[in-house]
């Protein structure tokens, strides 16, 4: 079912499958993709021009607000990398706290996913249930830190908050309930075949290409790479904690399920190994306001990826530099090469494989005074001259 | 008596009744789906929600109408209209109150399937007179899907007709009252009609045409206001429609059970064939179509024509 | 670690200008611009290393200085080079590290770096109708100012 010519069809900025804007341009040959050219940047707000007129203290809570759901990695990165430029070494009751937190977020993000990619494909009881018991971590959360999402944990030196025997009982039990609800969505996912059949062989990523498009976290693990920041340059309590990478052999979205599924469960063991071993202590040690001249590069394992901040200092309390990259962006360049030849159906799934997170991809949005108006003539319309 | 038949075609069974039970089943509907998904479904308008369907419709009629410049008018104009009285007519011809149809003519069944499939045509050009590229590939599909499903359809509702020996939809009710109800004698004609049923309504698994993720509304896309409301009628008369026809084919129709009138048998049926369609719809992801159309192909099309030479056989007549 | 970075010299010899550790797994190298190929093409095939994190751009004030991020287990090798701000234009790495398309464009948009054989250098995240040859990172673009710029009509 060819028409003779392509159609140009517009993902986004404003789409139902996309959950936050961002432009995809696919041509289109009937029901297949011939090519497709991103645009991004709807939600780029200039932060990497606005750390650098923010004293190191000031820009840890811009650091935060870079990601809702990624927060707390945003924060841990930035505060690695400013603890780096110091030279300060943070009390280890503090590296345990950041590990748990972290964790906590990687179940609240990937649970997310779950629901998302279910939702993607039509299955919205699955999206529903896995939602509903989403709520218990965020109400955990919401417990120890006082906010669902931008937890401000983190501070320079170590963290904010401490986690009292009250708290710590309130996360096993949680994490007992949860842990029964993800083995549960795993074992649905594998068998219900409706789900299988759209996600099994969708969105192919062979590994020498997810190597050399440099992808990163769940994408890069599903084509079989053991890659992860946690084991590979072990950050904050990491090197103390044993737990297992998951990858998987598949390939295709249905392998980023599995990977995130097993996630979970991870993530689930280490927030019990590190409860079990939580040394006492203090919880940061006070850091002076200037900051020698250095760079340093900072690196943590987000949910969707690895995350990378570099950090450049010049001696005073303002930041010469900073830049952060963050794991939407590497993942970018893979799933375009996996778009190219796949049905029209299945690009929403496959964009929602990589887990995006604009906000975090882009990192400014200047003001849109747009004067010229964005309007597409009927022959635009009819014919698919593009936008 | 011509105001007796005035009376039966506008109020009951007719027009006015079949408005109702449209608003009625929509609500049983999304109440079902709701409940399996863990949530509430309507809950506030009238006692537990069931005035929401008909609130909805009345908030879509006050909305503002939105024409894009570059349809076709006349089309645009029409499409609404046509497509929620398509099944209103279908309606006419399925018995719900009494063992025959307010219409009754040998070769009412062909009609059905005539109407069955102007309406995946009306649903086609409704997407292609919106002039925008999501609901003509809305509307594309939709035809795809009707090449998918509706030879299985024909065959599963040929298989009724041949076991009563008649090509009308009451004399096949009748029939069944004295004999055995349809799902017993041919199960598996059963079976393939309520799948062929689940795509021609466009619930999930084969909801396709219309997939929110990934065509925003499909072939509804341009739609708003009062035509959307018209829209949304049509699909409710529809839901009405297909649950009727396979309560009739398969289930033995409008029975006098005990003291109840032929209606309430009508409703008890009808209602359990929307309950499962309800569930089907909470139960599964969506097809995609080339899925969809080889799905039908190898393993409905299959399943209608072994159900048609068992008949031959003898076996389930 | 400091075996990586003596597997690096060998090769490099003078386009080699300086290497950092500041700890155990953070290395700094900078080349000239006229060895970086070579640099580049020797940590791949030469050493191993095919992550590429990222590409940072950095406005020194006369110069532009790149850094590419390599990650390499526990290690991150970063490659810096400068280049003259009046002219700086800078050979890709696309051909070697396919992954490096965004980062590159990313640069070029927002310090004006020239990567030479890019496939497509167009905007990646700057609104259409910005206007050419504003460079949102370079330092002589003040904030509050950048936030004044009028989009041309398109």
């Amino acid at each position: 079912m060819s028409y003779g010519s392509t159609i140009k069809v517009p993902f986004g900025p404003q789409h139902p499958a996309l959950k936050e804007p961002e432009h995809f341009l696919f041509e289109v040959d009937g029901d297949t993709v011939v090519s497709v050219k991103p645009r991004i940047g709807y939600v780029y707000r200039g932060m990497e021009k606005a750390f650098e007129l923010r004293t190191y203290h000031q820009n840890m809570y811009l650091a935060e607000r870079i990601c809702g759901i990624c927060s707390h990695a945003h924060t841990t990165c930035y505060a690695q990398a400013v603890e780096e430029l110091l030279g300060s070494e943070i009390p280890p009751r503090a590296k345990y706290i950041r590990v748990i937190i972290a964790e906590l977020e990687r179940l609240h993000s990937h649970s997310l996913w779950v629901g998302i990619a279910a939702h993607e494909v039509g299955f919205d009881t699955l999206f529903m249930y896995v939602w509903r018991d989403r709520e218990a971590v965020m109400d955990l959360l919401e417990a120890i830190s006082g906010n669902r999402v931008n937890y401000a944990m983190n501070t320079i030196g170590g963290v904010r908050r401490d986690l009292n025997d009250e708290a710590v009982q309130k996360i096993r039990g949680v994490l007992d309930r949860f842990e029964k609800n993800v083995k549960g969505y795993s074992e649905i996912i594998g068998k219900e075949q409706t789900f299988v059949k759209r996600t099994r062989g969708v969105g192919v990523l062979k590994p020498r290409d997810a190597v050399s498009l440099c992808a990163v976290g769940p994408t890069l693990r599903a084509s079989g790479i053991k890659s992860d920041v946690r084991l590979d340059d072990p950050y904050a309590a990491y090197d103390e904690i044993p737990f297992n990478v998951i990858t998987d052999d598949g390939c295709d979205v249905f392998g980023r399920t599995v990977v995130r599924c097993g996630e979970m469960l991870e993530s689930i063991n280490i927030i019990r190994h590190a409860l079990d071993h939580m040394p006492g202590g203090k919880l940061k040690v006070s850091v002076s306001r200037t900051v020698p001249p250095n760079e340093t590069v900072s690196r943590v394992e987000a949910p969707r990826g690895e995350l990378m901040h570099y950090a450049k200092s010049n001696g005073t309390t303002k930041p010469e530099r900073y830049r952060v990259r963050s794991p939407t962006l590497a993942n970018l360049a893979a799933v375009c090469q996996t778009l190219v030849g796949v049905h029209l159906a299945d690009i929403p799934i496959i964009l929602a494989g990589i887990d995006p997170c604009f906000s975090c991809m882009d990192r400014l949005a200047f003001v849109d005074r747009r004067g010229g108006a964005w309007s597409c003539t009927a022959e635009e319309l009819g014919g698919g001259r593009g936008q | 008596m011509i105001a007796y038949d005035i009376f039966q075609m506008l109020v009951f069974p007719g027009i006015l009744f079949l408005f109702c039970l449209a608003f009625l089943y929509e609500w049983i509907d999304r109440k079902l789906f709701a409940r399996v998904q863990s949530r509430y479904g309507p809950l506030y308008t009238g006692p537990s929600g069931i005035l929401q369907p008909l609130a909805d419709f009345i908030k879509l009629l006050a909305k503002e109408d939105i024409v894009p410049a570059a349809c076709d008018r006349h089309l645009f104009m029409w499409v609404p209209i046509i497509y929620a009285v398509l099944p209103l007519t279908a309606l006419f011809i399925i018995p719900v109150a009494a063992q025959t149809g307010l219409v009754a003519f040998e070769g009412d069944l062909i009609f059905l399937v005539f109407l069955f499939a102007l309406t995946t045509i009306v649903v086609f050009l409704a997407g292609w007179s919106s002039m925008n590229r999501f609901s003509i590939i809305g509307g594309v599909r939709s035809a795809l899907q009707m090449l998918g499903f509706e030879i299985p359809l024909g065959l599963a509702i040929i298989g009724m007709a041949i076991a009563a020996q008649s090509l009308s939809i009451s004399e096949i009710v009748r029939w069944q009252s004295g004999n055995w109800w349809g799902i017993w004698l041919q199960p598996i004609g059963f079976a393939v009609i309520m799948i062929c049923i689940l795509a021609e309504l466009e619930y999930v698994p084969f909801d396709i045409p219309e997939a929110e993720t990934e065509i925003v509304a499909g072939w509804q896309t341009e739609f708003g206001g009062r035509r959307l409301a018209l829209f949304r009628l049509g699909k409710d008369l529809e839901t009405v429609l297909v649950s009727a026809l396979v309560a009739a084919l398969y289930l033995g129709g409008p029975q006098q059970l005990g003291f109840l009138p032929p209606v309430a048998g009508f409703l008890i049926k009808s209602v359990a064939v929307l309950a499962l369609l309800s569930f089907a719809r909470a139960l599964f992801a969506r097809f995609r179509i080339d899925q969809m159309v080889s799905g039908m192909w190898t393993y409905l099309l299959p399943l209608a024509i072994l159900q048609i030479v068992l008949i031959q056989f003898g076996i389930g007549r | 670690m400091s075996d990586l970075v003596e597997r690096l010299k060998a090769p490099l010899k003078e386009g080699l200008i300086d290497v950092k550790a500041s700890r155990g797994r953070r290395v700094f190298v900078r080349v000239r611009r006229e060895s970086f190929r070579d640099a580049v093409s020797h940590i791949i095939s030469g050493i191993g290393v095919r992550h590429l994190s990222a590409i940072t751009g950095v406005d020194m004030g006369g110069e532009i200085e790149l850094l590419y991020h390599f990650a390499y287990n526990s290690v991150v090798l970063t490659l810096g080079v400068s280049v003259p701000k009046g002219s700086p234009t800078m050979p890709t790495v696309t051909d070697l590290v396919p992954g490096a398309v965004f980062y590159e464009r990313e640069a070029h948009e927002f310090l004006g770096a020239v990567f030479e054989g890019h496939p497509d250098l167009s905007p990646l995240l700057l609104p259409e109708g910005w206007p050419e040859g504003v460079y949102p990172l370079r330092k002589e673009n003040d904030y509050n100012k950048l936030h004044e710029t009028e989009l041309r009509k398109v």
